[in-house]
């Protein structure tokens, strides 16, 4: 119950923090803030061979949250991935040079859900309560990158953007917290992905 | 293009990409089968030494250490009694394995209940092998298999006791037999329904050890005719060998 909870909690405080945010965007006046803004499309990433979705951009696209569908495929992954993923990312610099726009650092946080019943998000009955302190459908992650990119007037994009992402799973930081030297930049995987920005 | 594709392809390879936390993925595969091979394969010892690791879970660092200390000391081949992850993940499974591959000998890992989570089952078969597996090496049968219970909710055949009968059954040249698995009976986690067929079945069969893990602390008792060894977990530092020649069994605790 308390998994649900929290990321029932964490849902709405990131939809209260979009519509409080969304109002001294002057460059989304013309649609409310829940009207997407970009499209993510993403390669790894412990969420899908791909997962793809909507994204929502605050302040002057410093502040960005995604949803996105993943999906890793039994050829690829030995079995059928389905995922759910919930992305905040903070990029609070930004660099214009020669057409592009590079934000050099971007930090942020995800909280997927994995679709099957091989997976709990609530401790299921046959565990004393704590037996398991971890969800297996819930997986939380910290995440570290960066992105460049440019406006594609040839599609009509408002700015096409390329980024990577390392992304430190709970159990990679739970591990490297505990075993530095084991785990080592094994930390990290990586993930490539491009916005579409409307 | 060209150059992005090799990038991606090597990235792969390295494996800088997860698809998914519990993927089915990776280089290491029926590694019980090749450990087999590899103990076969050379000259049988008359008089041997294995070493008997518990819960790696969250002390990586420390299972390192243990296998620094076991490379010092000498083993003939290394059991691991399970939860040799903490999430059951790909990656733990990769860390284990790497682990353990340190020591140059053949090594075996009994099925975990923390190993059994997400895809861990499937993890396990295509990393290890069956749960459940025996062999004879220099008169003593070893024999692992899966006591999980709890984990697969008490379904009433785990531990497969009918599996267990079989490989248990007697064979004259037989000296010692050994049972391996992760949680003990009498441990709530452990179909409390087949706790005293299985002690009746292990001391009609001539079990002279049982070994486990799962509760993080040393235990050497004897019930019904078996002697009953519990493995710290890593985080005790402290680990178990076993020196085998013909009918003589010496377990000793090392800590390192």
């Amino acid at each position: 119950m308390a998994a649900h909870g929290s990321l029932r909690a964490s849902l709405l405080a990131a939809l209260l923090l979009a519509a409080r945010e969304a109002r001294p965007e002057p460059a989304h006046e013309a649609s409310p803030w829940y009207v997407p803004d970009h499209a993510a499309m993403q390669f790894a990433g412990a969420i899908g061979f791909l997962s793809a979705g909507p994204g929502w951009s605050f302040l002057e696209d410093t502040v960005e949250a995604a949803l996105l569908v993943g999906w890793a495929p039994p050829a690829l992954a030995g079995e059928d991935f389905f995922t759910f993923t919930l992305k905040g990312h903070w990029r609070p610099f930004r660099l214009d040079a020669a057409g592009w726009t590079v934000r050099p650092l971007m930090v942020g946080a995800m909280l997927s859900y994995t679709v099957g019943d091989d997976y709990f998000a609530d401790l299921p009955s046959r565990y004393d309560r704590g037996y398991y302190w971890f969800r297996t459908a819930i997986r939380p992650a910290l995440l570290l990158g960066a992105s460049a990119g440019r406006p594609v007037e040839a599609l009509n994009l408002r700015f096409v953007e390329g980024y990577f992402e390392l992304v430190a799973t709970d159990y990679r930081l739970v591990q490297f917290v505990r075993n530095p030297s084991t785990v080592n930049i094994e930390l990290f995987t990586l993930a490539l992905g491009v916005k579409l920005r409307f | 293009m060209r150059v992005w594709v090799t990038l991606l392809l090597v990235g792969v390879g390295c494996g800088a990409f997860e698809f998914h936390p519990y993927e089915l993925r990776g280089p290491h595969r029926d590694l019980h089968a090749r450990s087999l091979e590899r103990l076969f394969g050379a000259e049988p010892k008359q008089a041997f030494r294995f070493a008997v690791v518990g819960d790696m879970q969250l002390f990586l660092d420390d299972s390192a250490a243990a296998m620094r200390d076991l490379e010092q000391r000498g083993v003939d081949f290394v059991v691991q009694m399970g939860d040799l992850t903490e999430f059951g993940s790909t990656q733990e499974y990769e860390w284990g394995v790497e682990l353990l591959s340190r020591l140059k000998v053949p090594f075996f890992v009994v099925m975990g209940n923390h190993d059994a989570l997400g895809m861990g089952q499937k993890l396990y078969r295509r990393t290890f092998g069956p749960e459940s597996f025996s062999f004879t090496y220099s008169g003593t049968r070893f024999v692992f298999f899966d006591s999980n219970s709890r984990e697969y909710g008490f379904p009433g055949d785990i531990p497969n006791l009918q599996w267990l009968k079989t490989a248990l059954a007697p064979e004259p040249a037989v000296l010692n037999t050994f049972t391996f698995s992760h949680v003990p009976p009498g441990n709530g986690d452990f179909d409390d329904a087949l706790v005293a067929p299985l002690v009746k079945l292990q001391q009609r069969q001539g079990v002279a050890i049982s070994f486990h893990g799962h509760v993080h602390q040393y235990h050497d008792v004897h019930a019904h005719d078996v002697r009953y060894v519990t493995t710290d977990s890593m985080k005790g530092r402290s680990y178990l060998w076993v020196d085998v020649d013909g009918t003589s069994v010496q377990v000793q605790r090392a800590t390192f």
